[in-house]
């Protein structure tokens, strides 16, 4: 199912869509028989279980299961193909002698991909414990606004409450240290991958006589120095002329760092 | 028990009858334009291009005024504040007879990786600034910084002061490491070198890390918000703009991105006092010229904390601050917004003339 955090663009008729898909099988679960009977008495706990059930599904398959990571999924298709793929050895079949990736490289990469789906599995621990205290929020605040007529304006109102419970919980969640230190956990681990899968796929490269990643870069850099070397010898005497103070009077020893900076992979 | 007193089937007519209004509605909408107001480019540096809006027929320009020179964020487009003729903000000011010029980063590509902060703070908003005020025969500029724009902006005016006469900031953080701050506390222990080492950041990273921070609201709710009875075409295609907006983010200089998150979200080097672009310290007391800070107080981005710390660190003996009851988006896009914002910077900029 598409999301908001798949879609690559802009498709606002694909998410109203899917959120008003889930708006449907909300309001389902609001009116299922299972749920209780009216006027027996105030226990709405028997719709905790399957909103909870509901939202923790969506929150796993939603890409707001890891931003970065997904999102670079997202971005990359390659990458997500990768973590098929990525096994040690994915890149031996290729017959490229010297320039076939070495095991311990291989290694590496099965390592993060191994890593990150453990990182993957914590992170649904708290996908629970969000989904979960949502549910309960909602469980408490319903009885008050509850048995009203089924009007699409009153459904409104009770999703609307189902909302404010959904963000607070998944607020009081995300604010915490150990979940911050998970997040920034999983983007270190997947650039980590896409860093090392471009170093697999610049051993390639390089196999074919191409030119590597690193190499355009030096040159990107020498072409910015000599562009800026330029921009100081045409621009200085045109503000001599006019008299003017170079806003831009970068000491000497900043401009001699630039000059030496070695690109780096 | 169940929230409704009988089925929720009885609203299911209904409501299937409203998602295939809104659905076509939406699709009627796929066609709106963005950006409204006539402008042509006036410079150009690497990707970054500078737009002068032309004169609308019926203002009288204000033969004083200053420049104005608008220095949007990196991280998003800079059309949204030229969204549609009754929502922008560039119009306003150009009603006002004041010549507004805009800073379009552009899309950074493989060979931008390395641009880095000093590279769009020193390069090209310098270059942008020294081209205005050629034109204009010397002198100052305004400088109206948005977002992260902001931050560029109030480095730019502490850095080359003279250049600036008056500086308006929308949005804009200062301490970065305000309790409420989320996503300052989610970047705290990125890798930046990593971050740079993996290349340039697709905008739709970024874009999912900003949806990430209210995913309920910002991916559900505000779309089930559309079934709502009013929401007529116009309020569609209104909401079809902003979605394009908000959808369009384009990608970012590894370099840039990793030094603003390391500098700015992790070290927090702006409010610190320790911050170094081109190898001069960033120092917020020496911005003295009037400063006028207008910021969300609903904002989940930049928290009003975050941005109200501002007058603490300006050396500016008149600096005004103003909290406005809307969200992040809510700045450049609401009804209520579009009138307030730009009446209070045309005033005070007026005031500031």
């Amino acid at each position: 199912m598409e999301t908001p955090f798949t879609s690559a663009g802009f498709k606002p008729d694909a998410a109203f869509a899917s959120a008003a898909e889930r708006f449907f099988e909300l309001l389902k679960t609001f009116g299922m028989p299972g749920a209780g009977a009216a006027g027996a008495g105030r226990d709405w706990s028997s719709l905790a279980g399957p909103l909870a059930g509901q939202f923790e599904a969506w929150l796993k398959t939603s890409q707001s299961a890891g931003p970065w990571f997904t999102a670079a999924n997202a971005a990359f298709p390659g990458l997500a193909a990768g973590f098929g793929a990525a096994q040690p050895g994915s890149f031996g079949p290729l017959p490229l002698g010297a320039g076939a990736a070495p095991q311990q490289d291989a290694q590496r990469t099965w390592d993060l991909v191994a890593r990150l789906a453990q990182l993957q599995g914590q992170l649904a621990a708290h996908w629970s414990e969000i989904a979960g205290s949502a549910a309960r929020r909602f469980v408490a605040r319903v009885g008050a606004a509850a048995g009203g007529a089924p009007t699409l304006d009153n459904a409104l109102k009770f999703y609307e409450l189902w909302v404010n419970s959904a963000e607070e919980s998944y607020a009081a969640t995300v604010r915490k240290d150990d979940f911050c230190r998970l997040q920034a956990e999983l983007a270190n681990t997947s650039a980590a991958l896409l860093v090392e899968q471009r170093r697999h796929a610049e051993t390639l490269v390089h196999a074919f006589g191409l030119p590597t990643r690193n190499e355009v870069d030096a040159l990107y850099a020498q072409l910015k120095d000599l562009r800026r070397q330029l921009a100081e010898r045409t621009d200085a005497p045109r503000a001599r002329r006019a008299g003017a103070k170079r806003p831009a009077a970068r000491p000497a020893a900043s401009r001699r760092r630039k000059r030496t900076r070695k690109p780096r992979a | 028990m169940r929230p409704f007193a009988t089925d929720t089937e009885a609203l299911f007519p209904e409501l299937a009858l409203r998602i295939s209004t809104t659905l076509a509605r939406l699709r009627e909408a796929q066609s709106v334009t963005v950006g409204c107001s006539a402008k042509r480019a006036v410079w150009s540096c690497g990707k970054t291009t500078l737009y002068q809006y032309l004169p609308l027929g019926d203002a009288t320009p204000r033969a004083r005024a200053r420049p104005v020179l608008i220095c949007f964020a990196l991280v998003n487009r800079p059309y949204v504040l030229d969204l549609q003729p009754d929502r922008s903000l560039v119009r306003r000011l150009l009603v006002a007879g004041l010549s507004v010029y805009l800073i379009d980063w552009g899309d950074p590509d493989d060979a931008d990786r390395r641009v880095d902060l000093e590279d769009y703070i020193e390069r090209d908003l310098g270059g942008c600034v020294r081209h205005i005020l050629d034109s204009h025969g010397g002198g100052a500029l305004d400088l109206l910084g948005v977002c992260q724009g902001g931050v560029l902006s109030l480095c730019y005016t502490a850095l080359h002061g003279k250049q600036v006469a008056n500086l308006v900031t929308l949005t804009t953080p200062v301490d970065f490491h305000t309790p409420d701050n989320l996503l300052s506390k989610w970047v705290r222990g990125l890798d930046t070198e990593l971050l740079m080492r993996s290349g340039n950041v697709p905008g739709e990273a970024l874009n999912a890390l900003f949806l990430s921070l209210m995913p309920f609201r910002l991916t559900q709710h505000k779309y089930v918000r559309l079934l709502a009875g009013n929401c007529d075409q116009r309020a569609v295609d209104d909401f079809v703009r902003m979605e394009r907006w908000i959808f369009d983010s384009p990608p970012q200089a590894a370099v840039a991105l990793a030094q603003f998150v390391r500098w700015f979200y992790q070290e927090n080097r702006l409010a610190r006092g320790t911050l170094r672009i081109g190898g001069r310290r960033v120092d917020l007391g020496e911005i003295r010229q009037p400063v006028l800070n207008l910021y969300a107080l609903g904002d989940h981005i930049v928290p009003p904390d975050a941005s109200a710390a501002m007058e603490r660190h300006l050396g500016s003996a008149d600096y005004t601050g103003c909290g406005i009851d809307t969200g992040h988006i809510g700045m450049y896009v609401s009804r209520k917004a579009a009138h307030e914002i730009p009446q209070r910077i045309i005033a005070w900029l007026k005031e500031h003339s």
